[in-house]
């Protein structure tokens, strides 16, 4: 048996040191007595947390090793020495190594008493929650008058006494052992399933699915759809990671989220409650391997990639397709960036596939209407280009005279479209448009991008072609599974199976910059663990700013204002680190002052796919008043704009037949928003307008014009010639939008192999940047769908340029 | 009449403190109590030559000259906060200020139960011979639920306890007046009390 004597005083003599060193020597055939002082121990101090001082932690590793603890009090003041009260509100603070420890109190005083008052306190204080020793019931050993009981050597001089200290040693002894039984970490069996539970989010409960096999916390899924953004994001991502990671209910709170966090845990253990399994053997698991981890760490790799969304990805696992090394370091703790939180149609140019659909109405007056742009307006880079979409159109129209017409495409009409659809002007008066060759590798590559992609092991549904919002054309590649989980998925498991490595939690906040070359970076791990990479090569892949409200303001030239509450559809992670990163090795920026505005945003929490998000076919704008103000085909800078001028809130109004058309959502999704108010359903227009506080008639005038429309196939009031449904079977809904930050067009400067360059447009040796990081493609309005175009073309060539160079 | 209000803890963030603050602004006209901190003082141990650190030394003057002690404490592990314990370690050791002083015990915490086991083992505590403090009998004042209880400038938000505090803090004014009557007619022997030594004594044990 190995045991742990406190000495409960920091006082230079004492007699219950005497009498721990008399049983150590005493008893040291039956057990080890390790004797530990509480002289350098420092105060407690719940302000001043020094849990990881060494003579804490030697505290706490020697009490956790033994098989218990044997504490000699002295009595000062009726009860126990405050030195000795320090370490245990120490090791019941952060620390618990008392947790379940068998126990037994002894005690010295000058006195006949004997500690007997100070013992009584011990007992008690050792029993609370934060301690939880298990102390062993009676055989109380009071040692009275000690200043006679010790002869010169240190040795209890009455015989009467050492037999009853033997006793109670004995006795202990015994106690170990059956009381460390309880210690023995229970078995724990689930009845396999799904569980479907809560968690606590700030705008109410958010549902939870907790699926478990017979001896695992397999997933932990919460819908986060309906929750505002912020450090709660890092609490549904962190807490179940960590709780799959260490099969364990033992979790740091995230400081700050406390309610949020234990909101997770408690609604996991209810799931293991209701699989028959007892959540308490759980939480006294030890915690996640991740969660202690502290000490630095340094790794040599190839290539070094910062962020783990599609883009990063894309570099990493095109790295790996050339049997190199590769790790991605991740801020947050889970992977995806924005690209997990895309509807998940990405823009390729494939007219062979598309030639398959038919056209609809409105789409040939697209075409001609471009194709009928004067030159003199097409800048001379994209002339060329031009002219040759001109006959594109010529011959399509031609082919298609006498038949019905098919859906046309082709890769340079994509790129007259990303150039003209990003050609703006700010507040300044500077014009600006995506550069010529960025453009031409991102609209050349797109469909080879797609097919890439198919080869990681994405699956895109080859029976529908979609268009997102903003996309000007149907060219949508959408994948089988959800939204943009499935390309996340789909290049993480890429990435893990061909022995790429991703570490998660770790900010990089340094470059490693040496003889003009980049080398690595710096970061800092969960635990602020200093984190450091070696690499030949570094990508950065952490995409633009949209999350960075201080940012957007100070680089601002298009908007007239942004406001300091602006919401953002955007992850939280999305703060602009890489472009700093950049800075601080003297790259320079392009475009930094056009951000774009998603303008059919939730007013509540920035987020898209909340409410009823239809394709903008179906959409219906009516602004508060019920009055429909736009064409909804516009771009997303057209809607923003007359949004802000409309006051910001408006409302897309759906029948029962547009509302299967929306992207992500299921009936008992629909149903729970409008029992939380965030979606408003009736079944006529009428009391749907009075829910919203409109006049019905405006709100009936208005949809009735617009359904007139529809079969009109043209709106003369705002010119919206692309329609699908009109509003008429009921029920009817109506979701509230507002614009929110969606996308940063501006970044680094990089050159067409995603070098990054300095202002002297040279190459930043080691250096590379891919996705919404870099600036020059999009300029000044993205379209819907180039951004998953953008990161799984430019992320891809970012690897393989950064081998390219390293050999 | 003066009252020294003794925060029982080295938290930065307590709501022990804010009561106390509370209570001097509340009852100024009634009594001025000087609220001390006790974080900086050192920890207890024992040393041979028996004289208090400056700063205890200063604070058991204050506590001589003042008509009574409120000391407001938080519960750590069913107790009184270790820095407090050292604090009263140092008074009993040195100086024995507190012999024959009133004192009123309160105490703010998180939970609903409002330091109950921290102010029993306190009055224990302040029962040793060593300390023999004169507490109130049958008086305690808990205050549960203290992280809600206080606005931005300490004010107490809950009326009930307000008038509670209120009862108490008059029964403690006359528990005072009744004391200094029994000092000036010569009831006690505080000078001789206070030449106790822990080593004479059936009370305090050294370690």
């Amino acid at each position: 048996m190995k045991y742990v004597g406190i000495v409960g005083t920091n006082a230079e003599h004492s007699y219950n040191r005497m009498l721990l060193r008399f049983m150590q020597k005493h008893f040291s055939e039956k057990a080890e007595i390790e004797i530990l002082e509480l002289k350098d121990v420092p105060m407690f101090n719940e302000s001043n947390d020094q849990s990881d001082s060494a003579v804490i932690q030697h505290f706490n590793k020697e009490i956790e090793a033994a098989d218990g603890v044997i504490i000699a009090t002295p009595e000062h003041n009726h009860s126990i020495p405050s030195a000795l009260k320090s370490i245990i509100e120490w090791l019941s603070y952060n620390l618990h190594p008392f947790d379940g420890k068998p126990t037994m109190i002894v005690g010295a005083s000058y006195d006949v008493q004997g500690s007997s008052r100070a013992q009584l306190h011990l007992r008690q204080i050792l029993d609370a929650p934060g301690v939880n020793a298990a102390v062993m019931p009676g055989y109380e050993f009071l040692l009275g008058r000690a200043h006679q009981a010790f002869d010169q050597e240190g040795n209890l001089k009455e015989e009467k006494t050492i037999d009853f200290l033997e006793s109670c040693f004995l006795r202990f002894l015994r106690f170990t052992e059956v009381a460390n039984i309880m210690n023995i970490p229970e078995e724990v069996k689930f009845q396999p399933g799904e569980y479907h539970v809560t968690a606590v989010g700030h705008n109410g409960d958010l549902p939870m699915t907790v699926r478990l096999t017979e001896d695992r916390i397999e997933k932990i899924d919460i819908d986060t759809s309906g929750e505002s953004q912020g450090i709660a994001d890092v609490v549904f991502t962190r807490i179940p990671s960590q709780i799959v990671e260490g099969q364990t209910l033992n979790v740091d709170l995230l400081s700050g989220a406390s309610v949020t966090s234990n909101g997770v845990i408690d609604g996991v253990a209810k799931a293991v409650k209701q699989a028959g399994a007892n959540p308490d053997v759980l939480k006294k698991r030890p915690k996640a391997a991740s969660a202690s981890k502290k000490e630095d760490e340094e790794y040599r790799t190839d290539v070094v990639v910062v962020g783990a969304g599609g883009a990063g990805l894309s570099a990493a696992a095109s790295v790996l397709q050339q049997d190199k090394d590769v790790i991605v370091l991740e801020k947050f703790p889970a992977v995806g960036g924005n690209t997990v939180r895309t509807g998940g149609p990405m823009n390729a140019a494939d007219p062979n596939w598309q030639k398959n659909f038919e056209a609809i109405a409105g789409e040939s007056h697209t075409l001609e209407e471009m194709a009928a742009i004067d030159e003199s307006e097409i800048d001379p880079e994209y002339l060329e280009d031009f002219r040759t979409f001109k006959q594109e159109v010529k011959d399509y129209i031609e082919a298609t005279k006498n038949q019905k017409a098919y859906l046309f495409d082709s890769a340079i009409f994509h790129r007259m479209q990303t150039y003209l659809g990003g050609k703006r002007k700010d507040l300044q008066g500077n014009v600006i448009y995506g550069q010529y060759d960025l453009v031409k590798i991102l609209t050349d590559k797109a469909l080879e991008s797609v097919e890439w992609l198919e080869d990681i092991g994405v699956e895109f549904d080859k029976e529908d072609v979609t268009m997102p919002v903003g996309a000007l054309w149907r060219r949508g590649h959408k994948p089988l599974k959800n939204e943009g989980y499935a390309y996340v998925s789909a290049l993480q498991s890429f990435v893990v199976e061909n022995g790429g490595q991703i570490i998660t939690d770790t900010a990089v906040e340094e470059l490693i910059f040496e003889d003009g070359k980049v080398v690595g970076v710096i970061g800092k791990g969960l635990n602020g663990q200093k984190i450091t990479v070696h690499a030949g090569a570094v990508v950065l892949a952490s995409g633009g700013f949209g999350a960075n409200t201080k940012m957007l303001k100070e680089y601002n030239t298009y908007w007239t204002e942004i406001e300091d509450d602006i919401k953002t559809s955007n992850s939280p992670a999305i703060t602009g680190d890489g472009i700093v990163l950049g800075q601080s090795v003297g790259a320079d920026l392009v475009g930094m002052g056009f951000s774009q505005m998603m303008p059919v945003s939730d007013p509540e929490t920035g987020a898209l796919f909340s409410g009823l998000q239809v394709p903008p076919q179906n959409f219906v704008m009516v602004n508060q008043e019920g009055k429909r103000f736009v064409n909804e085909y516009g771009s997303r800078d057209t809607l923003t704009q007359a949004a802000i001028d409309n006051g910001g809130l408006f409302y897309l109004i759906a029948d029962d037949e547009i509302k299967k058309t929306a992207y992500n959502t299921s009936q008992e999704k629909i149903d729970q928003q409008v029992a939380a108010g965030t979606l408003y359903r009736a079944d006529t227009l009428e009391e749907l307008a009075e829910q919203l506080k409109m006049d019905p008639a405006v709100l009936v005038d208005s949809i009735n014009k617009y359904n007139s429309y529809v079969d009109l196939g043209e709106d003369p009031e705002f010119g919206k010639d692309v329609f699908d449904l009109k509003v008429e079977v009921a029920p009817f809904y109506a979701t509230p939008r507002k614009p929110a930050v969606h996308h940063t067009m501006g970044g680094l400067k990089i050159d067409t192999e995603t070098h990054v360059l300095d202002q002297d447009g040279k190459i930043i040796s080691g250096l590379y940047a891919a996705g919404e990081v870099a600036g020059g493609i999009h300029a000044g309005n993205r379209l819907g769908g180039n951004s998953l175009t953008d990161i799984f073309t430019f992320g891809r060539i970012a690897g393989q340029t950064a081998l390219k160079d390293l050999k | 009449m003066k009252f020294i209000g003794i925060v029982g803890t080295n938290s930065t963030a307590s709501t022990n403190r804010k009561l106390l603050l509370f209570m001097k602004k509340h009852f100024a006209e009634q009594a001025e109590i000087e609220v001390a901190e006790i974080a900086d003082f050192p920890a207890f141990n024992e040393p041979s030559d028996q004289k208090a650190p400056a700063g205890i030394q200063e604070l058991s003057e204050k506590i001589e000259a003042a008509d009574g002690v409120i000391i407001a404490t938080p519960e750590y592990d069913h107790s009184i906060p270790a820095v407090l314990k050292s604090l009263i370690e140092w008074l009993s050791y040195t100086t024995r200020p507190l012999i024959n002083k009133p004192v009123l015990i309160v105490g703010a915490s998180h939970g609903s139960l409002g330091t109950s086991r921290a102010q029993t083992h306190l009055r224990q505590i302040l029962n040793a011979p060593e300390l023999k403090a004169l507490m109130m009998p049958g008086v305690e004042f808990l205050l549960g639920q203290s992280l809600q209880a206080f606005d931005e400038d300490n004010n107490l938000l809950y009326p009930d306890k307000v008038s509670e505090l209120e009862e108490l803090f008059s029964e403690f004014r006359l528990f005072v007046t009744i004391n200094q009557k029994l000092v000036e007619e010569g009831h006690y022997n505080t000078e001789e009390q206070k030449k106790f030594s822990w080593e004479q004594s059936e009370g305090g044990t050294l370690s």
